[in-house]
């Protein structure tokens, strides 16, 4: 059998150096606005904080379907892959309601370097959540149509595998957008 | 015979040291290609299969003691070439300090502009300079990024927008010396060439001098004509010609424009055919030049190179 | 008599491929064969056009105050010509002809991801078209330059869409590039046949595995930096505009944050080629195994510290420039101990000069000029001269042509009878071969002195300073040569894949497992994978009483 678990830790890597430049670009940038929209003066860490726990609980219930296949507990898989993908959905609408109102605050991409890395850097991110959430819920529906019946799937573990990786890079742009220019 | 430059003119104390280090590196390497290559000639010869011997020859799988001997050795040289590096660079790029700049070199596509801060001197692609003195220049750029390299005198240095770069710049003997941008900054990059003048510091100050004397307009004739159509045409929208109203640093500064010996940076010698020339369509001698065809007149581009010709 | 061991089952089979012939097999084939053939055909084409693309520069620049060639198409030459070479021909060719031989080399039936190796190709394809559709449209191709250094890329000063097309381009096939990281790294790390532990690799194997791991990690910041580019120039983002607070240093740092990386993911798997060449064609093993794939991965790593030597002239500070000269002069170690492993070979051997000897011999030569010239502009002051001249065009062409390309050629000649069943003609290689050396050293050694005595690059003209127009001249006639060398190899191509001897197996009498089935290989590659008890598995096999690992 093709080794999908080592695809999944290897692309996870590559894509970390990814994000890893566009953390770079938004540190690089931190502190030279002077007047205009920054971290501090935008953003408010405690609603995206809020929003965030979502993601993160999200990480728990995966983990939860995981133990779940394990014990070929086929309803709660269902269950476990369902709240996964509702909680993963909160923070993306936790993720649209900041960005819209910035936007109506005309804070967008091209109004400073804050906003072009805020935004690019926080888009990248709900990009990926967003085809995290798409895999899930494609896992959901053939787990609805019989499959998976467990103990073991390589689906479902390189799934599990994404989403922590896409749940890690939240925490590092989490410190770096919000808690940097907070604390 | 004619002279090659660059490298093998070296005409200040920095380039010195740079083509020094630059014909010792290349010294080495040819010591370490003929080697190798000498090893390879020897071996393809005397190690050819010769024919009708289909032997295999002894399966030699390596030597720890070789390895280290031909580690050792480069790294070696490695580390004296740092040293050197580090000397020459440091011979070459002293710390600026808190000297003021002795000159400004501001890059355009494309064109040098060049100003002067100690006697506000406003001039273009053309830098006069005392030989010998030491001086600290800033560069900047407004649009691209850009590159000053006269490959006799200076290192070279980038003209980055938004980060200002300091060199020092020393020459030996008096002469002129070409360069020419070294970033590829558009379309007529290849265009944007440098002018350096090295000259005494008697002759220097008497240039700056000149510089500085405001040009009287002509009043008759011709280039009284021309200055007129330099107000109406446009021209002063872009240009500055010290002591009329034309004030813009879009273009090259005009003031003095009969002391400088090319047009368009280098692309034309200043004569005044050439720069009627120019006038009339100055993409034709530099396509994609920022200039724009004025439409001039044969008669009007007469009158203006009268003019130009006339700021002495 | 053991039994041997038979390459691993796949679970499920592998769809099959079928007896259809024709084209359409071809588009949907997800077979490493197959793949990596149409990676080689594609790479051949764009190598022609690249190859114009040099020429017509050449032509332009043969006298000075030439005007055979505008300004505006010269830029864009200089841009298609860096870009295709790198992206489209050199990377995709090495990779492609990794994709065909690692699972023999390994034993194994294909990659460890069949449709994910057909996507990288067909992404590295299309990513290529789109390139080149630029040409088609009105504003044209790319003129920025390979490296499209911002703000010249961004606007307003570059208004057309050339290097929106070529950010997009080079996005979807570098996708596919570390796609085929991903798989190479997930093939070699466990589909290699019982008894090849990861000492007993074919060298060739080391090298893609060093560069697949390159590939995942550097291709991402390129990536990161095409996103910042197409979002400055498509939503005036700012990243790179100083004019708005961006910044045109960050762009370099992270263009060459990839780029140099990326010369080593070229070179990498050329140096792998050399090691399989040289051996066989000596009649011995390689020199000091350990060494050369240990200098492979301190190459691999030291590659990721080294990029801003090629930003000496930005102004960063002595200090840094410090850092990154010594960084760069250090790579030249592991990289001269393989140099020096290679010729070790050779000694004491008996050599056969077929055509991949030839090339690989000469780009022992042609690289070790290369590596020199790379040295002296790692060292500052040297490179206050040498950088943006024509001195670096020389040592990047030595670099990437003399030792590249010419590993490519050995790599040709050398497996082209494995991949088609026929030899290549050996008369013909010899022509081309001469050729080659002949033009490519007329072409670019005097490129070394028009760097030193002034003459930058990039430049569509220049003027009739002293010996410039001869020495560019010289430099034009050499480029024609080469040019008549193509054509002989692309001849040399035709005329044997319908005429050439049938190549039997093993017709290089090597010892890798590529060779230990038939001249093409079948589809499921082999009969029975011979055992492995050493690097040579075919030579044990032949001398029983002389294995390499008792």
């Amino acid at each position: 059998m093709a080794n999908n678990k080592m695809l999944v830790s290897f692309f996870i890597a590559s894509e970390s150096i990814f994000f890893l430049m566009l953390i770079l670009a938004y540190v690089n940038f931190h502190g030279d606005v002077i007047d205009g929209p920054t971290a501090e003066n935008s953003l408010n860490p405690v609603k995206t904080g809020i929003f965030s726990i979502f993601l993160f609980a999200s990480s728990f219930t995966i983990w939860l379907a995981g133990k779940s296949i394990k014990k070929k507990d086929h309803a709660m898989l269902c269950v476990w892959l369902l709240a996964t993908i509702i909680l993963g959905a909160i923070f993306i609408f936790g993720q649209g309601m900041e960005w819209a109102s910035l936007i109506g605050r005309e804070i967008t991409i091209s109004r400073n370097v804050f906003a072009t890395t805020f935004f690019t850097l926080t888009g990248f991110h709900g990009f990926h959540v967003c085809v995290g959430l798409i895999m899930l819920s494609i896992l959901l529906g053939l787990t609805i149509a019989g499959d998976f019946k467990g103990p073991r799937s390589d689906g479902i573990e390189c799934v599990s595998i994404y989403w922590h990786f896409v749940d890690g890079v939240w925490v590092v742009v989490f410190s770096v957008i919000y808690l940097w220019a907070f604390l | 015979m004619e002279k090659l430059g660059g490298v093998f003119n070296a005409s200040s104390p920095e380039m010195t040291a740079m083509a020094g280090l630059t014909l010792y590196m290349i010294a080495i390497a040819v010591v370490i290609f003929v080697i190798i290559a000498a090893s390879v000639t020897y071996i393809i010869i005397r190690y050819r299969k010769r024919s009708g011997d289909e032997s295999e020859p002894y399966q030699d799988f390596g030597s720890t003691t070789v390895e280290i001997i031909w580690t050792v050795i480069p790294t070696i040289i490695v580390a004296i070439l740092f040293f050197l590096t580090v000397k020459t660079m440091y011979a070459v790029d002293p710390p600026k300090g808190d000297r003021e700049p002795d000159i400004v070199i501001i890059g355009h596509q494309w064109w040098w502009e060049l100003y002067y801060p100690k006697s506000r001197v406003l001039t273009a692609n053309e830098l006069h300079i005392p030989v010998g003195e030491k001086w600290l220049a800033r560069l900047e750029s407004v649009d691209v990024i850009h590159d000053f390299w006269v490959p006799e005198l200076f290192r070279k240095i980038d003209l980055v927008p938004g980060h200002p770069n300091y060199i020092w710049l020393v020459t030996g003997k008096p002469g002129i010396y070409l360069g020419a941008c070294a970033e590829f900054c558009g379309l007529q990059h290849a265009n944007m060439r440098i002018r350096v003048i090295a000259e005494t510091r008697d002759e220097f100050d008497a240039w700056q001098l000149g510089q500085l004397k405001i040009p009287t307009t002509p009043t008759d004739g011709e280039a009284a004509k021309g200055a007129e159509l330099f107000q109406d045409r446009a021209c002063m929208n872009c240009h500055y010609i010290s002591g009329t109203a034309a004030a813009a640093r879009i273009g090259p500064s005009l003031t003095h424009f009969s002391t400088r010996q090319t047009i368009g940076a280098g692309v034309l010698e200043n004569t005044p055919e050439n720069l009627k020339g120019w006038l009339l369509n100055p993409n034709a001698y530099k396509p994609g030049s920022l200039m724009p065809n004025m439409k001039l007149s044969d008669l009007e581009a007469d009158q203006i190179v009268a003019y130009l010709e006339a700021l002495k | 008599m053991s039994r041997i061991p038979l390459v691993p089952e796949n679970v499920e089979p592998l769809p099959s491929i079928g007896e259809s012939e024709g084209l359409l097999s071809w588009v949907g084939s997800i077979d490493h064969k197959q793949i990596g053939i149409m990676y080689i055909i594609a790479t051949l084409v764009y190598f022609l056009i690249g190859g114009l693309e040099a020429i017509l520069m050449r032509i332009q620049l043969a006298h000075p105050n030439s005007s055979f060639i505008s300004p505006e198409i010269f830029n864009q030459l200089f841009t298609m010509h860096g870009t295709t070479m790198i992206f489209f021909v050199v990377m995709p060719f090495l990779i492609g002809v990794g994709v065909y031989l690692v699972p023999l080399m390994i034993g194994a039936r294909d990659m460890a991801f069949p449709r994910l190796n057909a996507l990288s190709f067909w992404l590295f394809l299309f990513g290529g078209l789109l390139l080149y559709y630029s040409f088609f449209t009105q504003s044209g191709a790319p003129d920025v330059g390979w490296f499209a250094y911002a703000p010249l890329s961004e606007k307003p000063f570059s208004l057309n869409n050339g290097p929106t097309y070529w950010a997009i381009g080079l996005l979807a096939s570098g996708i596919g590039s570390i796609a085929s990281g991903l798989n190479n790294i997930v093939t070699i790390l466990t589909l290699r046949t019982p008894g090849m532990t990861m000492r007993r690799l074919p060298l060739f194997v080391w090298m893609i595995l060093v560069t697949s791991f390159l590939l995942i990690f550097v291709i991402p910041i390129i990536t990161a930096a095409f996103f910042m580019l197409l979002l400055d120039r498509l939503f005036e983002a700012n990243f790179f505009n100083p004019a708005s607070g961006g910044s045109a240093i960050l762009y370099q740092h992270f263009f060459w944050g990839f780029g140099h990386p990326e010369v080593y993911i070229l070179v990498l798997p050329a140096f792998g080629i050399i090691s399989e060449v040289i051996p066989v064609f000596s009649r011995k093993p390689i020199f000091g195994y350990e060494f050369v794939a240990a200098s492979t991965v301190a190459i691999g790593l030291l590659s990721l510290g080294v990029w801003a030597h090629h930003m000496f002239a930005v102004g960063l500070g002595n200090v840094t420039n410090a850092y990154f000269s010594l960084a760069s002069m250090l790579i030249a170690i592991p990289t001269g101990v393989k140099v020096l492993n290679w010729v070790a070979t050779m000694w004491n051997g008996k050599l056969r000069f077929y055509n991949p000897m030839l090339f690989a011999v000469a780009f022992i030569i042609e690289f070790v000029i290369g590596g020199l010239t790379g040295v002296a502009v790692a060292s500052v002051p040297i490179d206050w001269q040498a950088t943006d001249s024509y001195f670096v065009v020389a040592h990047l062409h030595y670099a990437l042509f003399g030792g590249s390309l010419f590993a490519i050629f050995a790599g040709v000649y050398y497996w082209f009878p494995k991949i088609t069943g026929r030899m290549l003609s050996e008369c013909l290689g010899r022509w081309h071969f001469w050729l080659t050396v002949i033009g490519f050293n007329f072409t670019f050694l005097i490129q070394h002195i028009l760097g030193l005595v002034g003459m930058p690059r990039r430049v569509y003209t220049y003027p009739d300073m002293p010996y410039w127009g001869t020495m560019n001249l010289i430099s034009t006639i050499g480029a024609l040569i080469l040019g008549i060398s193509v054509l002989i190899f692309v001849w040399n191509v035709i005329v044997s894949l319908r005429n050439g001897d049938p190549a039997g197996d093993n017709p290089w009498n090597a010892w890798t497992l590529e060779w230990a089935t038939t001249s093409p290989p079948p589809v499921f590659n082999f009969d029975r994978v011979p055992p492995v008890r050493g690097r040579r598995p075919l030579w044990d096999l032949a001398h029983p009483d002389m294995p390499d690992e008792k």
